[in-house]
């Protein structure tokens, strides 16, 4: 059982548990890119969003028994990267605020603007700064574009839930942020 | 709610439920350095081709190492047998010999070897690319025997080397044997 290269994700996922491992290739091709930037957000440093992003997957497939809307593949796997990100953060919450800085400014010497590109580095340190739940939010609204009623769904929780979140983050962030706004 | 903090409507500026003009006119500062901060939000789109053949990769070395696994019991009585059967004398030290492997990609980005003698792991030793022919190459020192090996192509296609002979691996694919 062979999925084609346009086959939904459900396709794919029956495909991969009949025994078909190279078409997993596929799903890992076609949503990797979708939620790097969400965890480099998220991790402050690019290196960690791919090994975040390749464990998230392995983990993916060694469970994908358990996915119980195969067709909802991207959904069941974001709650897998997401907690891969959430544990790393606790494991590693000293230096990812260095490295923050340091992955943004490397994208500084390709844009141009040091002012802008010294408030977007500020901006990535102080979203360190905030508490996970906090940054989590803020990335999937203001860096990924979702709504809150999407991201709401998304997190299996409430707007209300979410503003609140939200609203202490932009608090945080206008204090550690002073001097750049 | 502190000194520091936003006022209750330049939270909902920020939130996108109402613009700049909707703010009162003492409000409109904050509400400016507020979305100052928004715009340095950076949104550059991230890709991480690496991904893709890294978890191959993984899933690829993990179902061959999971292989000798399955072999175990019979290698054990085999190499009981052997132990029993074979006449005492000092072990020999194994010889080391010197291999070149080449394989003709012209297609390919990246090409690396996995085998016995890496423990499957296809990051390890990656072949050269000479020239723009398409002729990968990688020359090791491996110890003589028996060695089994696979190259893979982009990190994701695992293709036994075409010049040298092949064993089935006991899942449905061929591996390629090396004798020194």
């Amino acid at each position: 059982m062979r999925s084609g290269p346009q086959a939904a994700d459900g396709e794919i996922v029956r495909a991969v548990l009949a025994g078909d491992r190279e078409s997993y290739a596929r799903l890992v091709e076609r949503y990797r890119d979708r939620y790097a930037r969400y965890a480099a957000r998220m991790l402050g440093s690019a290196d960690a969003a791919e090994d975040a992003l390749q464990d998230a997957f392995v983990r993916a497939y060694d469970q994908l028994a358990q996915c119980k809307d195969p067709d909802n593949f991207i959904g069941w796997f974001f709650l897998i990267l997401r907690n891969r990100c959430f544990a790393e953060r606790r494991r590693n919450r000293t230096s990812a605020s260095l490295e923050a800085a340091n992955d943004v400014a490397a994208d500084d010497r390709t844009d141009g603007g040091a002012e802008s590109a010294e408030r977007r580095r500020a901006l990535q340190v102080a979203l360190m700064e905030l508490t996970p739940d906090q940054r989590e939010v803020f990335v999937l609204k203001h860096v990924e574009g979702l709504s809150y009623t999407e991201i709401a769904e998304r997190l299996s929780t409430s707007v209300p839930s979410l503003k609140m979140r939200m609203h202490r983050a932009y608090d945080t962030l206008r204090e550690l942020l002073r001097d750049h706004t | 709610m502190s000194g520091h903090d936003f006022h209750p409507l330049v939270k909902q500026l920020l939130d996108g439920d109402i613009t700049l003009a909707d703010l009162p006119s003492e409000l409109r500062v904050e509400g400016e350095a507020a979305l100052r901060l928004l715009a340095a939000v950076d949104r550059t789109e991230i890709s991480m081709p690496a991904v893709t053949w890294r978890v191959m990769a993984t899933l690829e070395r993990r179902r061959r190492r999971f292989l000798p696994w399955l072999l175990a019991p019979a290698l054990a009585i085999a190499a009981a047998l052997v132990i029993l059967l074979r006449p005492t004398a000092p072990a020999p030290t194994a010889a080391l010999v010197t291999v070149r492997f080449v394989l003709v990609a012209p297609d390919a980005k990246q090409v690396s070897l996995a085998g016995t003698f890496n423990q499957w792991d296809a990051h390890v030793t990656p072949l050269v690319r000479t020239g723009a022919t398409g002729v990968w190459t990688a020359t090791l020192t491996l110890p003589a025997g028996q060695h089994q090996y696979a190259f893979v192509v982009d990190g994701v296609r695992w293709v036994p080397d075409p010049g040298a002979p092949a064993v089935d691996d006991g899942f449905g694919r061929r591996n390629s044997v090396l004798t020194l």
